[in-house]
């Protein structure tokens, strides 16, 4: 009756409270809630169970042979492991949510990159009071004045002003 | 303008020596290099220094190596008279309406000069102040635009822990299968163990009691009638003599 551990994996439920975004708290909690529903009926069981006083049932016993039997048969028994269903499904999920994660991160970074982008414009800008109107239009295109659409002073319609 | 120019010319051809700050404007060289510069420096924020409102600075430094400080006053005062005793200008009634609509627009100038640049000043400062708050909401949010991602790339990166999670509990199921199943295998061979001893111990007591009741049958089945009487008797004369003893005692 060897027992093989899995090693577990001693899991920080604090960090891992800390990466979930507030809109997957709740599946959080319940994840939470399953595990240590888990591992405390897991730590009720002892790992191995009382062992069997051979010798006091022998001389208890009138029926001769049947203890002797019974030990044979109980040393020679091997427990069957239970057989593990979930992994290869968890791994399978695993591979798609780091594809996923890999694919967020990367449009993320896109992101960032124009972020970083337009804030390095707005570093390098000239300062307002040194600006032109040239200037203004350069950096803010949406400022330009549309001469060919407006011909006409001031260039946009009344409402806009 | 032009005369401001000239002075400042004068004065690099001189190579000039530092005459003080009164020098140091801001000397903007006109396209004088091939390249233009851009963008474009700013205006200076003052115009040249004037004296008397008209004067450049720039005359009166000039003047002062040579003649001190009275030298351009002097040249002044040396030119107008020199028109007015030559005749090259002429005192006529444009004279005095010069002279009265200056005089009304110098002070005109003077007491109201300083509040109006001061409105305008306002007017320009708004336009500016709204351009920078449009500046800098657009730079915070950004920023909190950046860090937000950033942020989210770091949660990206728990996912690990969530399937370390899944995976514990799978084990843990598993072990505690496990063990329920080595106990329930413990637990039926001692009960059918304890079942033998069990069923044992009735035998033994059923004999026991049995062999008891038996014996018990046989022993008062065979008290014969003759045998009870003299049983009786005998407990009756006990029962006297005790009586008598006790009657003595009392």
């Amino acid at each position: 009756m060897a027992g093989r551990r899995v090693a577990l994996k001693a899991i920080d439920w604090l960090a891992f409270a800390e990466r979930v975004p507030p809109n997957q708290r709740g599946m959080f909690n319940a994840l939470k809630t399953r595990s240590d529903a888990i591992a405390a009926k897991l730590a009720s069981l002892p790992e191995a169970p009382a062992a069997i006083d051979w010798s006091f049932y022998r001389g208890a016993v009138a029926k001769a042979g049947m203890v002797d039997e019974f030990e044979k048969k109980f040393k020679a028994l091997q427990i069957p492991e239970p057989v593990d269903t979930q992994t290869s499904a968890i791994n399978a999920q695993e591979a798609e949510a780091d594809k996923s994660a890999t694919a967020y991160i990367e449009g993320s970074k896109a992101r960032i990159a124009e972020y970083e982008k337009q804030l390095e414009k707005f570093h390098n800008m000239i300062p307002f009071d040194q600006m032109t109107i040239e200037d203004l239009n350069d950096t803010f295109p949406e400022t330009k004045l549309d001469k060919v659409k407006h011909p006409y002073w001031p260039h946009k319609p009344i409402a806009e002003l | 303008m032009l005369s401001r120019l000239v002075f400042v010319s004068a004065n690099a051809l001189k190579g000039s020596g530092p005459l003080g700050a009164g020098l140091v404007q801001a000397s903007r060289s006109l396209h004088t290099s091939s390249q233009n510069l851009a963008p474009v420096p700013p205006l200076p924020e003052k115009g040249g220094k004037v004296r008397h409102g008209i004067f450049p600075e720039e005359l009166f430094q000039l003047l002062y190596p040579k003649t001190g400080v009275t030298g351009p006053y002097m040249l002044g005062t040396g030119l107008l008279i020199y028109m007015l005793s030559k005749e090259i200008y002429v005192i006529n009634h444009e004279t005095f309406a010069a002279l009265s609509i200056g005089s009304v627009i110098v002070y005109g100038v003077k007491k109201f000069g300083p509040s109006v640049a001061a409105f305008a000043d306002k007017l320009n400062e708004e336009k500016v102040a709204k351009a920078q708050e449009v500046k800098d909401a657009a730079l915070a949010s950004l920023t909190q635009a950046v860090e937000q991602e950033k942020k989210e790339q770091w949660r990206a990166e728990g996912r690990t822990l969530l399937f370390d999670a899944k995976k514990n509990n799978v084990a843990m199921l598993l072990e505690t299968n496990y063990r329920e199943r080595l106990h329930m295998v413990t637990n039926e061979v001692k009960r059918r163990l304890d079942y033998q001893i069990a069923l044992q111990d009735l035998h033994r007591r059923m004999e026991q009691e049995h062999m008891i009741n038996w014996v018990e049958k046989s022993v008062i089945g065979s008290i014969t009638p003759q045998q009870e009487k003299e049983s009786i008797a005998k407990c009756i004369s006990d029962l006297k003599v005790l009586a008598k003893s006790t009657k003595a005692t009392v």
